[in-house]
């Protein structure tokens, strides 16, 4: 059908590129508003959001931070691989990134259940006595929000990263194939620079 | 990242690629170790600053944003320029409270 609608690879390329810029322009625009309501929960609560802050656990989130950077590194370094029509080293790369995509929602699964039975949930859930005001509330409702979006990406962009690793490893993305690596790889790294964004918001700026 | 399919490419070092990693985990390093300072309501503009400056080097390294085609760069562009016109009017809210 493709090859219908375009006579030559090039203009394939260019719209399939241009296409996932969009997206990932969506995706960024989608986030961005997360952040603008956080910012403007953060003017209205300072304390209580610093307080929040200081009070989730920054060993786990910089090693997520850590995670996602070294995982997005091995997605470029796939990508790197294919065009040299590396096939091995590609797949390892892909893997070794579906590998630190897996830690990383593990590491979350962690701190959500201490902040579960610490009884910081979202909404009207939230039962903490330890941080009982309204500020703390919307501070961990906003917390659950924009981490659990991020991390139905990182699920996105693992399960994206394992099925381009089979292709791969089955041959079916040859040097010429490149596109759809180029591609996937992309939302693998918008995933990272969400989290880059989250990381400080969510766990540092407790002053 | 703007490969063409069926086109040769002349191989390239990953050397840039070892560069940026080795750079953003410093940068980690570094906003982690910054957050410790007690540097008031400037620790929230340094910790964005820095992943800001880290952001770009995904933007550039990873996601290759200046190879991209010009409308690719175009959509970037507007989507910065959306996230400023939310932080002005964010910035503008908070102010005028």
């Amino acid at each position: 059908m493709t090859e219908v609608i375009y006579s030559d690879p090039r203009q394939r390329t260019h719209a399939l590129h241009l296409g996932m810029w969009m997206f990932l322009g969506s995706e960024t625009l989608l986030f961005a508003g997360l952040f603008g309501l956080y910012a403007s929960y953060r003017a209205e609560f300072p304390s209580e959001f610093a307080v929040g802050v200081a009070h989730n656990n920054a060993l786990i989130g910089t090693a997520n931070t850590a995670v996602l950077i070294i995982s997005s590194f091995f997605v470029a370094w796939g990508v790197h691989s294919i065009r040299g029509s590396r096939r091995r080293p590609c797949m390892i790369s892909l893997g070794v990134a579906v590998l630190l995509g897996l830690t990383f929602l593990v590491l979350k699964s962690i701190e959500y259940t201490e902040h579960l039975r610490a009884g910081l949930a979202p909404g009207a859930h939230f039962s903490s006595t330890m941080l009982p005001a309204r500020g703390f509330a919307l501070f961990y409702t906003l917390y659950f929000v924009m981490t659990g979006l991020h991390a139905l990406h990182v699920v996105a962009g693992i399960t994206i990263l394992t099925w381009l690793a089979i292709r791969v490893r089955r041959g079916r993305t040859r040097r010429d194939h490149r596109t759809e690596l180029e591609l996937g790889g992309l939302y693998w790294h918008l995933v990272d620079i969400v989290w880059i964004f989250l990381w400080p918001l969510l766990y540092l700026t407790h002053r | 990242m703007q490969t063409l399919e069926s086109e040769p490419q002349p191989e390239s070092s990953g050397r840039p690629l070892v560069v940026t990693l080795v750079a953003l985990l410093a940068l980690t390093l570094i906003s982690w170790a910054i957050s410790h300072l007690d540097l008031g309501m400037a620790s929230t503009l340094v910790a964005l600053a820095i992943a800001s400056t880290k952001a770009g080097f995904v933007l550039h390294a990873f996601m290759e944003l200046p190879l991209a085609a010009t409308p690719a760069r175009v959509v970037v562009i507007v989507t910065l320029s959306f996230i400023a016109l939310l932080c002005a009017g964010t910035v503008t809210d908070v102010a005028l409270r």
